[in-house]
């Protein structure tokens, strides 16, 4: 009698369960705050910033998506006194229908080029402050249609993605976005941890310059360390880039179990026979560039993170030391009662 | 008369062993309530398990591991993660679970 009593209670928690994962979702506000203060070539920056993004599921099969960024930037200007500058745009706002294996998006969303600017760009998420100097070779945002999806390739033991976007031109200067084409292919083997793709783009105005990448990321499962490395190559006046960064979590050591160590090397190739004018005009991507970067983050909480790094740039005629420091915060909230829970 | 006496008693009798084999099948569904049930606990374990381990797999990529939420919101943002990680559908479901367990 015990066991059956027992029997229908596990039954009647595991329909609770099933009514748990039934359970209409909410609407979510999330997004990170941050402060940093950056040495760049001794010239200091204070950046306040804020970046909200509001999920909006509906019914079932769809999530609208917006995200916006908004930064102060503080700066000593030719009379030495400190000036702001402000800074506000749109990352994205995207309507998502979702299949089983493939996701339909439409309106502006992060072209999906590599992983840098899809996943690992926000604030509060990058193991380094510092972007890559190869993110920029790309069109990083999109303005029109998207699919997209994940799926076992045969075994559970290998996942396929992939993405297809087109995009229309738009010059408004929040949401700009250039008309382009392209996609990327993805595997991931859950197993051993180890993702890595190959990604294409063909910008259909001006030069038409079409760009190449791959990328990889893996995490042994014997040691808590993270390796990740993106190559880009572009055949317009954007030249191309590789950075290879690994982050290596003290996990293993009492007291120090939320520091984690980063270093990142990349080298950048700007176009070849670039007129000066045009060198000028693409400022960082108009000179060949090699960086080092070595950073420590400590996580307070998996929501809140201190992170400081120390960069060393080489480039002709202007090498400089990049230092960064400040917190990040990531915040989630429900914009609607969840009605309880965990 | 006999033939009525006859009857009512066959009429019992049946009733009497209908609803004893009625018991009996009730009984015989009682027994293996607790095999199924215990094969369904141990099913449900298997699933949170594999839903813990999709999550490390999967998350880790990118954030460090995120607490869980309220049922509800999590539903939101595993869809938005199935969205921008390209998680698979039965990552989803699975990672799901575990978070909201």
């Amino acid at each position: 009698m015990l066991l059956t009593l027992c029997g229908r209670m596990q039954a009647q928690n595991d329909s609770d369960a099933d009514v748990d994962l039934s359970l209409k979702p909410v609407p979510v506000l999330t997004g990170s705050t941050a402060y940093f203060t950056r040495v760049t070539g001794g010239q200091v920056q204070d950046a306040p910033s804020v970046s909200p993004l509001l999920l909006v599921p509906v019914g079932d099969r769809w999530l609208l998506e917006a995200k916006g960024a908004y930064s102060d930037t503080f700066a000593k200007n030719a009379q030495g006194d400190y000036a702001g500058t402000t800074s506000y745009g749109m990352a994205y706002a995207q309507i998502d229908y979702i299949t089983k294996y493939a996701t339909f998006t439409g309106g502006r969303f992060i072209a999906p080029f590599n992983v840098y600017g899809e996943r690992l760009a926000p604030n509060w998420i990058r193991a380094l402050q510092p972007s890559p100097l190869s993110v920029p070779i790309t069109s990083g945002a999109a303005l029109g249609g998207m699919v997209r999806g994940g799926l076992p390739f045969g075994t559970d033991k290998l996942h396929f993605n992939y993405a297809a976007y087109f995009s229309t031109n738009n010059t408004n200067h929040i949401v700009a976005t250039d008309r382009s084409t392209g996609g990327r292919i993805g595997f991931f083997l859950p197993g051993p941890r180890l993702e890595f793709g190959a990604s294409f783009q063909q910008v259909l105005q001006l030069d038409r310059p079409y760009a190449a990448g791959v990328h990889f990321i893996w995490q042994p499962n014997t040691v808590p360390l993270t390796v990740r490395s993106e190559y880009t190559r572009s055949s317009g006046t954007r030249g191309s880039g590789y950075w290879i960064e690994s982050a290596y979590r003290l996990s293993q050591i009492p007291h120090l179990g939320g520091a984690e160590l980063v270093g990142r090397g990349q080298q950048f190739f700007a176009a070849a026979n670039l007129a000066p004018a045009v060198a000028a005009k693409l400022g960082a991507l108009g000179r060949d560039t090699n960086q080092g970067d070595f950073g420590l983050n400590y996580y307070f909480r998996s929501d809140v993170r201190a992170s400081a790094s120390y960069g060393r740039q080489f480039a002709l005629g202007k090498n400089a030391n990049l230092w960064t420091i400040g917190m990040t915060y990531r915040f989630v909230m429900p914009m609607w009662p969840t009605g309880g829970g965990l | 008369m006999k033939f009525r006496v006859i009857l009512c008693t066959t009429f019992l009798l049946g009733f009497v062993v209908l609803a004893a084999a009625s018991g009996k099948t009730s009984d015989s569904k009682d027994e293996s309530k607790p095999v199924t049930t215990i094969e369904t606990a141990q099913h449900a374990r298997d699933l949170r398990l594999e839903g813990e381990k999709r999550y490390h797999a999967n998350c880790s990529r990118c954030h460090a591991a995120p607490p869980k939420f309220p049922p509800r919101m999590m539903g939101t943002i595993v869809r938005h993660m199935r969205v921008r990680a390209m998680l698979t559908d039965e990552d989803m479901h699975l990672i799901l679970r575990y978070m909201t367990q």
